[in-house]
Parts: structure tokens; C-alpha cells; sequence
């Protein structure tokens, strides 16, 4: 109503627009992004690298042959999962931050399952996997879910907690119960042939996890659009109060969302188990549940958004992996990119509401 | 007079909508003016404009005669100008002089507490404003809140005061005694522009300046027109302004309300002990101002407020504490009081407001997907049988007028109701037409045989639809009147705390 106004004694102020147009938003999603690479290309001068060479390697590994592009395909899949897991969460404004605790719990449960169906036909095992790392996310979000619902736990406060619970059972598991044996790394040992993601045909290492990964994103999208259920996730998370007002039962809307969040999140540290890594591990899965979250809102919560998010972020780490490799430009610059990113988007849509009016 | 405010051809445009157009207007000091229009017309525009919260686009305003380029409320305070916004911005546990001091003084380190303290009695005495300045403001009533608002703006040497629907939430006294504050003002020569589109409060000022879509239809003084004539000014057709209601005998029992104890947010009770019985083909009407327990009674009738103790049933149904589904599913409609706070989604479109709470009748899905077809169809007729504007179906609902907003709960909560109707407040920041439209809708539903149970603290809107007409002050039933009984004198005084039986004394 009242437009938020700010007087500036230059003689210019900002009037909010009424609406903001697709058009608006793609120019200032596309100028973020370049302002971000400038602010990206002083940092890596700040690291004492060639800034030219740098950017030039990064664009090759991320595009630059067709392995370049699979690998970067593999990079983005578990991203994709974790970015889906945020948008389902925070479309119904429910604030998961717990999907780093998720990929690993989903991990975990199909490795378990995996310790104790050995000798079973690939037929059987393949989809247990796959549904036992979805149901390992699933079981910890609904705990933060009844935990909300029940005794109104904060579920930030939960799920980040739930992240730290989750790391350091799992670092018990791996020092003892699940070690190789005879191992060095803190680590176990390989999974059987039989839960191993196939590959792609043609697109090795591309694991069958990048098309659960385009599954999910459809169904997410479909369901959210056009379903009765995903009507009443977004009226919960628009607001809470008119939709119990017309009779939708919030509590129960809010565990399910939580279990859905959770178990797409479970996905993606599955996915990585039985798709890349074989062993479980923590370097191949920490970071991708925060990481998610970025992307997720990078994607504007919209299932098909994230999906190109994820791939973005995809060729960005395998980018910079490739020019910390050839260029000598610190690892830890691509997380940074991901966050300057992130930054610049979020104030370019902000900006992108308003409008710069001359003063007479 | 001299004339101390002038404004010539202001334009403002937003994006397509020209909110102002070529608008012009005057104000002479002592003036009470009323800028009369309905939602939408451009009149908060106008005073936004004056008031440096909008820069005109075009157009200029001139102060005493000399132009002025007003490009922020601070400017507007230096030139003395004042505003009262519909919401008041005040700290509730701070006291009233606190309130006054830190809204306005631009802060020292440590405020002289002991100088505005004397400026502000000297303020009070000369308005005849009766206020206790070391109250906390959680402890006023909305009356005395918004006269501290009042004061904030005199306080800072406003010479011209522009309120926004200043009697909105006020009791028919409360009114009344805002309005002596105001001949207080302006004998004293300051000048106040008023925001309304309630014909009866817009009778008593000085002048009127209509306006219809951006644009200043005319300025008349209220003794040479007639209501009639400014209800078709502000319309731009024929308005009925009276409604033949049919006499019906009263149906079957549909609600039944007994001894019903609520709690409020707070955890105080709201009501206390309330029984009353709806029948089909009646309209109850609660009297009362907002905050006497309607709200808490209608949440609890449908379900989202828990009952402590009592009993609802519905066409001889228990439905106490039932779920909300549970209730809806009973026939019970709700049109609530606020509607982007508890009838609608503002972000969702049309016609997804239209469905919601049914979007998992089959009807309008087939098991997991929506049937696109029906929830289009529903839609469609909708948005013509109650004359909603917009340009489709997908429009967010945010972005409508009032009238059409309030059109789409009207249109989903109706269809809904086939037993008992609630409505609290229906009509309330609606423009003439449109509350001639509610109140034949809802004619036309109590005709069909709907029980109707509706508050409002408009009082010529529960005579003129009530059939029988209950009273109520914190929580308590204060009287229940037939038609031909209840008279506004008796009601308002009522509306105040007073019995029926020394209500009917006094009043007669």
C-alpha cells in the first residue's frame, strides 16, 4: 500500500513498482550474475593468479568437452536434490536448514540396508537403495517435523542442531562399526556391485542419480501446480491462518512437507554413495545440504529454477576444480563464488522491485 | 477566509493506473473539508501527495500562496502538516507523552520531558482534550488512541491535519465526540481534511470534494446537496440507498449457541457465558464495537478457536470444538473481518481463492491431479454471477480493489452456506456500491432460507438487514431487540455497557 520510499539528497529516490515483470527479473538475474563474476575475477587477483587464465580455465572445465559437461552433471546432481529439499520446505515457509543431516541420513540407511542384503539380485537391491536413502532423509525430517508440530520446537533450531548429531554419529560409525577393516581413512569399505548406480550409457561416470535427480524435479513441479496437495503446501506456507480458517490441517500439512524435504534430501547423499564415491564417506557429501539451500533460493523455490541452479553450481565446482588444478587458484574461491553469487542475486531482486525516480 | 492550502491539476501515475488525475482542490483555514469517493477514487493518493509520502507526477501545490515541493513527511511536518493514517504507529507499553515526545522530537541525547510535558497540557486544555498522559497507550481505548495521534501532529505544529477514515473503528459517541474536536480546531482556525465515504459523518463538514477514479467530480457545501446527490456523485449512477426487506416468518432452528465461555489471545476471556439462536431465513445482527468478543465468537463457532465451556450445534448437530472441515462441511459459511488476515490468500489468484477449502471435493480433482476443467468453469461463473472485475482468472488477488476482494470471499463463502451464514464486519471498507451489493446478496440468502448471523459497527447496516438485533459488550449480551424495538439511540447506548432496561430509560 504505502510504497517504501527513501529520500535521497541527491535528488533521486526509489518507488516501489506494483509489479515486477519476468522481463525485470531475467536482466537483473543475468547482471547479478555478471557482477558476481567481476567480484569473483578480483578475488582470484587477490590470490595471486592470472585472472584471465583462471576464468578461461573455469568456463573449460565446466563446458569445454563433453566429459567436462558430464562431470559437470555429476557435480550438480546431489545439489539438484538438496535444492528441491529446500524449495519444497521453504515454499511452505517452513525453515529446514537440516539438509546437510539428511543427505547423510540418507546415506546412512542405505548403507546399513546394503550390510544386510548381501548375495540379493541387483533387481531388489537397486530400488531398496534408492527408496531406503529417500526414507533415512524422510525419518529425520519428520522427527523435526513432530518435534514442531508437537512441542513447538523451532525448527531452525532443530535442524541445525540435527546437522551437528547426525556429522558426529556418523563419524562414531566410520571410526568404528563401519570401518574398513584393515583401513586407513576413516571410511568404508566398498559397497557391493550389485547397489551400485549404472551408469548412464555413453555418459559415464553420469549415474543413473542425475534422472532420478529430473524425476523429482518434474514430479515436484507437477505437484506443487497442479495437485490438491501441493495447493495446500503453498496456501500453508502464504499463510498458515486463513488456511486453517478453510479447514486445511496444518500441523499434519507441515510434518509432511518436512518428511518429503527430508527424504529428497536423503536422495542426494544415496546418490552419491552408490553413484560416485561407493564408499561412505563424509568429504563427498558435507556441504551439499547448505550448499542446497542457496540454490534453492537461487532457483526462486520453483522446482524447474533449481533444477538450472543445480547445474549451474554443477559447472561451477567443476570448473573451479579444474582451474584450481591448472591455474593454482585456491579451492576455497568457488565456494566463495557461490556465495557472491548468492548475495548479488538476493539484492538484485530486491532492486529489481523498485524503481529510480528523478526529482524535479 | 483565507485559503491556506491550494492544489492545481496534481497527476499521479502508477505504472498503468493514473490514481490522480488533474486533481484540484482548496482548503481555507478553520475548514473541516471532506475529500468523499470510493475505494479506489484517489484520495488517500491525493493526501499521500500532500503529505510527501508520493511525488506527484505533474501538477503543483501551493502553501499560503507560495509554491511548495513537499518530497517527504519531514517536509510536510515543517510546513505544517499533519497526518492521521488509518493504522495508528504508536508503542503500546510507552506511555501517551512518551509516545508524543519520541515520535516527533527529532531526539536529543536525553529528551526535556518537563517542557513537552507543559506544551502538551497546554494543547490538551485548548481542545478540551481529556487524556491521561502518564496512561500506557495498551490501555486506551481506540478513541483516546487516536486522539494522542491527533496530538502528535498538533505537537509538531501542524496547522493543517489530513486524517484517513478517522471514524472507522469508532463507536457512534466515540464519533460524535471526535467531530466536537474538530469544530474545536478549526474555531481555532486550524484547517483539517477528512478521508470518508460515510455519507452521514461527511454531512457535518465545512465543504466536500468528490472524487470518482482519479478524478474531482465537484466541491459542494453539504447543505445545498442531499445524500442522494453524493452517493451519485462518489457513484456515478443511481444508488438504492434504502432496501425493501421482505418480511418472512423465521425457519427452522440452525444455530444454537448456549452458554458459550472463549478465551481471546491473550488468554482472557472474550465471552462470557453467550446464547443465542439463529433461525433460517433470519438475520441476526450483532451490535457492538470490534473487540468485544465477534471476532472470538465466529472463530469458535467455526472451529479455529477452542471452546472452554458451552455448546454449538448446527441444525441440531453438535459441532462444539469441531474441526473446521467438520463445520464447513455442516453448510456454515464465514465471511470474516479481515480479509487478507483470515479469508483469503493474497498471493494466491482467483480463482485459486475460489477453491480453497475445497480443493479436495472431488469435484474439483481426480484423486491426485485438479480437474483444470471444473476449477476453470467455477472460476467463470464466480467471477460473473458476483460481478468481479479483473482481467482474469489468474490475477493475484492482492492486486484488486476492495470491493472485488471482499466479491471473491462473497462468492466462495455463499456458495459454501447452506445452512448458516457468519459475517463479521462484511461491508467494512467498502464503498457505497459495493455494500449495496453485499447487502442484497445477503437478502437474497436470507430469502433462499439461510440462518445469518453477521456483526457489524455500522449501525445503519444491522437496522436496516437485521431482523432481530443483539447487543454485545465485552463478551457479555447486553440486550436482544426486535426490529421494531431497537432504536440507534438505544443500540448505541448499549454498545457502551448500558442494560436494555436503562438503555430504553435513558433513551426515552
Amino acid at each position: 500500500m504505502n510504497a517504501a520510499f527513501l529520500v535521497n539528497r541527491l535528488g533521486i529516490r526509489f518507488e516501489r513498482r506494483p509489479t515486477t515483470s519476468v522481463a525485470m527479473q531475467t536482466v537483473a538475474v543475468l547482471l547479478a550474475l555478471a557482477v558476481s563474476f567481476l567480484v569473483s575475477a578480483s578475488l582470484i587477483h587477490l590470490a595471486g593468479a592470472d585472472v584471465a587464465k583462471a576464468i578461461t580455465l573455469l568456463f573449460k572445465g565446466a563446458f569445454g568437452s563433453q566429459k567436462a559437461v558430464i562431470n559437470s552433471l555429476v557435480q550438480a546432481t546431489p545439489l539438484i536434490f538438496t535444492g528441491l529439499a529446500t524449495a519444497i520446505a521453504f515454499r511452505a515457509r517452513i525453515w529446514n536448514i537440516g539438509q546437510e543431516a539428511q543427505v547423510f541420513a540418507g546415506a546412512m540407511m542405505a548403507y546399513w540396508a546394503t550390510l544386510h542384503m548381501a548375495g540379493l539380485p541387483r533387481g531388489i537391491v537397486l530400488p531398496a537403495t534408492i527408496f531406503l536413502g529417500f526414507l533415512g532423509g524422510a525419518i529425520l525430517g519428520g522427527i523435526v517435523g513432530l518435534l514442531r508440530e508437537k512441542f513447538r520446537v523451532n525448527e531452525i533450531i532443530s535442524t541445525v542442531l540435527s546437522n551437528y548429531i547426525v556429522l558426529y554419529a556418523l563419524s562414531y560409525l566410520l571410526s568404528e562399526p563401519w570401518r574398513e577393516t584393515g583401513g586407513y581413512h576413516q571410511q568404508s569399505a566398498k559397497v557391493t556391485e550389485a547397489s551400485r548406480y549404472p551408469a548412464i550409457e555413453g555418459l559415464s561416470p553420469l549415474h543413473i542419480g542425475f534422472l532420478i535427480a529430473i524425476a523429482v524435479t518434474l514430479g515436484l513441479y507437477v505437484l506443487l501446480a497442479h495437485t490438491p496437495l501441493g495447493f495446500k503446501i503453498r496456501a500453508i506456507g502464504h499463510n498458515p491462518r486463513v488456511a486453517a480458517f478453510k479447514g486445511i490441517n496444518v500441523a499434519s500439512m507441515s510434518i509432511l512437507v518436512l518428511v518429503l524435504s527430508g527424504g529428497i534430501a536423503g536422495l542426494a547423499g544415496s546418490g552419491e554413495l552408490f553413484g560416485v564415491t561407493h564408499r561412505l564417506r563424509f568429504d563427498s557429501l558435507q556441504g551439499l545440504g547448505y550448499t542446497g539451500i542457496i540454490i534453492g533460493v537461487l532457483g526462486g523455490l520453483n522446482p524447474l529454477g533449481v533444477l538450472l541452479a543445480g547445474m549451474l553450481f554443477g559447472c561451477l565446482l567443476q570448473g573451479a576444480l579444474y582451474m584450481k588444478v591448472l591455474a593454482g587458484v585456491p579451492n576455497a574461491i568457488a565456494s566463495a563464488m557461490e556465495a557472491i553469487i548468492l548475495l548479488f542475486f538476493l539484492c538484485s531482486t530486491v532492486i529489481s522491485r523498485y524503481r529510480v525516480r528523478r526529482l524535479k | 477566509m483565507t485559503q491556506v492550502l491550494r492544489v492545481e491539476e496534481l497527476t499521479k501515475r502508477f505504472a498503468t493506473v493514473t490514481a490522480n488525475d488533474r486533481v484540484s482542490f482548496d482548503l481555507e483555514a478553520g475548514e473541516i473539508h471532506c475529500l468523499l469517493g470510493q475505494n479506489g477514487a484517489g484520495k488517500t493518493t491525493l493526501c499521500e501527495c500532500l503529505y510527501g509520502f508520493y511525488l506527484p507526477d505533474s501538477g503543483s501545490i501551493f502553501l499560503d500562496g507560495r509554491e511548495v515541493t513537499i518530497r517527504s513527511p519531514s517536509d510536510a511536518i515543517r510546513l505544517g502538516i499533519g497526518m492521521v493514517h488509518q493504522h495508528f504507529v504508536l508503542v503500546p507499553p510507552m506511555t501517551v507523552l512518551e509516545n508524543i515526545v519520541v515520535g516527533t522530537e527529532d531526539l536529543a541525547p536525553i529528551p526535556n520531558m518537563g517542557i513537552a510535558e507543559k506544551r502538551i497540557r497546554a494543547l490538551c486544555e485548548a481542545y478540551d482534550l481529556d487524556i491521561d498522559l502518564e496512561a500506557r497507550i495498551w490501555q486506551l481505548s481506540v478513541g483516546e488512541q487516536q486522539w494522542v495521534e491527533i496530538l502528535k501532529a498538533l505537537y509538531t505544529g501542524a496547522r493543517i491535519l489530513i486524517l484517513d477514515e478517522p471514524t472507522a473503528v469508532l463507536t457512534p459517541q466515540e464519533s460524535e465526540k471526535l467531530f466536537q474536536i474538530f469544530r474545536r480546531m478549526a474555531a481555532k482556525g486550524l484547517s483539517v481534511v477528512l478521508i470518508s465515504h460515510k455519507l452521514n459523518e461527511v454531512m457535518e463538514s465545512d465543504r466536500v470534494t468528490v472524487l470518482r477514479q482519479g478524478r474531482v467530480i465537484g466541491t459542494v457545501r453539504p447543505q445545498d446537496v442531499t445524500k442522494l446527490d453524493l452517493s451519485r456523485m462518489m457513484v456515478g449512477r443511481e444508488v438504492d440507498l434504502r432496501i425493501q426487506k421482505s418480511t418472512l416468518g423465521a425457519g427452522a432452528l440452525a444455530l444454537e449457541v448456549r452458554d458459550l465461555c472463549v478465551l481471546n489471545d491473550k488468554g482472557q476471556r472474550a465471552l462470557n457465558g453467550f446464547s443465542l439462536t439463529v433461525h433460517g431465513r433470519e438475520i441476526v445482527g450483532i451490535a457492538g464495537v470490534a473487540g468485544n468478543g465477534q471476532k472470538e465468537l465466529f472463530e469458535a463457532l467455526i472451529g479455529v478457536r477452542s471452546i472452554e465451556s458451552g455448546e454449538v450445534r448446527v441444525a441440531g448437530k453438535d459441532l462444539t470444538n469441531a474441526r473446521p472441515k467438520d463445520v464447513a462441511d455442516h453448510g456454515v459459511g464465514y465471511i470474516p473481518d479481515d480479509r487478507f488476515g483470515a479469508g483469503l490468500i493474497a498471493d494466491f489468484s482467483i480463482a485459486e481463492n475460489l477453491i480453497l477449502g475445497r480443493q479436495d471435493d472431488r469435484r474439483f480433482n481426480k484423486g491426485f491431479l485438479f480437474r483444470r476443467h471444473a476449477v476453470n468453469e467455477l472460476a467463470a461463473s464466480s467471477m460473473r454471477d458476483f460481478e468481479i472485475v479483473a482481467p482474469s482468472d489468474k490475477t493475484i488477488t492482492k492486486t484488486l480493489s476492495g470491493g472485488n476482494i471482499q466479491k471473491v470471499i462473497l462468492a466462495r463463502e455463499l456458495s459454501q452456506s447452506t445452512v448458516c451464514l457468519l459475517a463479521n464486519q462484511p461491508t467494512r471498507g467498502l464503498d457505497v456500491g459495493v455494500i449495496e451489493y453485499v447487502h442484497r446478496q445477503l437478502l437474497a440468502k436470507r430469502e433462499q432460507g439461510l440462518a445469518i448471523l453477521m456483526a457489524s459497527e455500522e449501525l445503519e447496516e444491522i437496522f436496516k438487514l437485521s431482523d432481530r438485533i443483539v447487543t454485545l459488550f465485552k463478551g457479555e449480551i447486553m440486550g436482544i431487540l426486535s426490529g421494531e424495538e431497537a432504536s440507534v439511540e438505544k443500540v448505541g447506548l448499549m454498545m457502551g455497557g448500558m442494560s436494555a432496561a436503562m438503555a430504553s430509560e435513558v433513551a426515552s
